[in-house]
């Protein structure tokens, strides 16, 4: 839930940064999501996405059936989820262990400018557990984010939600590198490894590992 | 592109399709399910080796499955051609603008072969708006086997890293 003083988006990243297990990638949803998270740790684990608002959560449950050996983490915020909330509903049935969400829950869609959400108040972790994420819960300091990140994922019990009530920043951050969406497709697929195409021409037409 | 191998044509069009993605290596299906398209998707469900995951939404499965591909699976999708119709937005500034190569495989409905009611007026706007979208497509080719086309379709995906979508007959798919 919205509280009256809310720690900013750069507090809990920096708990972020402190915690984040080992192997992980995070994927971060549009504007400041991503361009704050490039300014304090950027890694070629990470994946940026701009624009394409409400579609981190679904992007990264993909992730997170594909390397299902990894800790997948996302930050997506409340307005992003708003707009696709059957998106929990099937992370809620996939399950996946290794997916942990985070919920920017500042009450505005700040990366448009601070606009008002439809209903800035809901308990999203409440919506969560009923779309079948039993690990659904509010954090409402850095400190409690910390503890949290510091739980053992539990085996067989799907994936984490993490709302963390937050003060709007709508003041955009410039990002330390360029985001070019192709480069960073390329340097995150490469950072874990993934198979590449082998075109045609030379025999392939498959996914080939290096 | 090079030189399919010759196949025999197929007598059940869509058991060639399934046999076609399993010999290509995929390893995810993600699919928003409509008449013709459910028993395919059952049969996928049982494959061991082909990650079926039913989506709420053709918007959200379309980021479904580019994090599935980002991820270093092969990935088609299944959807309605209302489904593609919906998910323009994610299209533009998800698979397109990212590269994503991905092969999705479109029920066609509302065409002169499927002259339901309801369906004719998605039938009459899908190709205009695959154009408006700059997404490859192509009809399949009733006179020819399905297998090599879905190759072809899943080729063209990965060799031009964008999506196209294959838009298929009841005959092709309906299991």
């Amino acid at each position: 839930m919205v509280n009256a003083a809310r720690p900013s988006r750069a507090d809990y990243y920096r708990v972020l940064a402190d915690k984040l297990p080992a192997n992980a990638l995070v994927v971060t949803s549009l504007g400041n999501a991503s361009y704050l998270w490039a300014a304090m740790h950027h890694a070629p684990e990470n994946f940026y996405i701009e624009d394409a608002m409400g579609l981190a959560l679904p992007l990264a449950l993909g992730i997170a059936i594909a390397q299902s050996a990894r800790p997948i983490i996302v930050v997506e915020g409340d307005g992003a989820v708003l707009m696709h909330l059957g998106s929990l509903v099937t992370v809620g049935a996939v399950g996946p262990d290794n997916l942990t969400i985070l919920l920017i829950q500042n009450g505005v869609h700040a990366a448009s400018g601070g606009q008002a959400l439809t209903n800035p108040a809901l308990d999203l972790a409440q919506l969560a557990r009923s779309a079948g994420i039993s690990r659904a819960r509010n954090v409402a300091t850095p400190e409690a984010f910390g503890s949290a990140m510091c739980s053992a994922p539990v085996a067989g019990g799907g994936a984490e939600v993490l709302v963390l009530s937050t003060e709007p920043d709508v003041e955009v951050v410039r990002p330390p590198i360029a985001l070019d969406p192709v480069l960073t497709k390329h340097r995150f697929m490469s950072a874990i490894g993934a198979p590449r195409y082998i075109p045609t021409l030379f025999g392939g037409g498959r996914l080939e590992r290096e | 592109m090079a030189k399919l191998a010759a196949q025999p044509p197929d007598s059940h069009r869509p058991s060639a399709i399934l046999d076609t993605l399993r010999r290509l290596g995929f390893g995810a299906a993600i699919a928003v399910p409509d008449g013709w398209l459910g028993e395919i998707l059952v049969r996928i469900e049982r494959e061991p080796t082909i990650r079926l995951v039913r989506a709420t939404h053709e918007e959200e499965a379309l980021a479904i499955a580019c994090g599935t591909r980002l991820g270093g699976l092969r990935t088609a999708m299944f959807v309605q051609n209302a489904g593609v119709l919906s998910m323009g937005a994610g299209m533009v500034s998800l698979a397109q603008r990212y590269q994503f190569p991905l092969l999705m495989l479109v029920s066609y409905r509302g065409t002169v072969d499927d002259p339901v009611f309801y369906h004719a007026p998605k039938g009459r706007v899908t190709e205009p708006v695959l154009k408006g979208f700059g997404l490859a497509y192509a009809r399949t080719d009733p006179h020819r086997p399905i297998g090599p086309q879905v190759e072809q379709a899943a080729t063209y995906a990965e060799e031009a890293s964008c999506p196209f979508a294959l838009l298929l007959s009841r005959e092709d798919v309906q299991w």
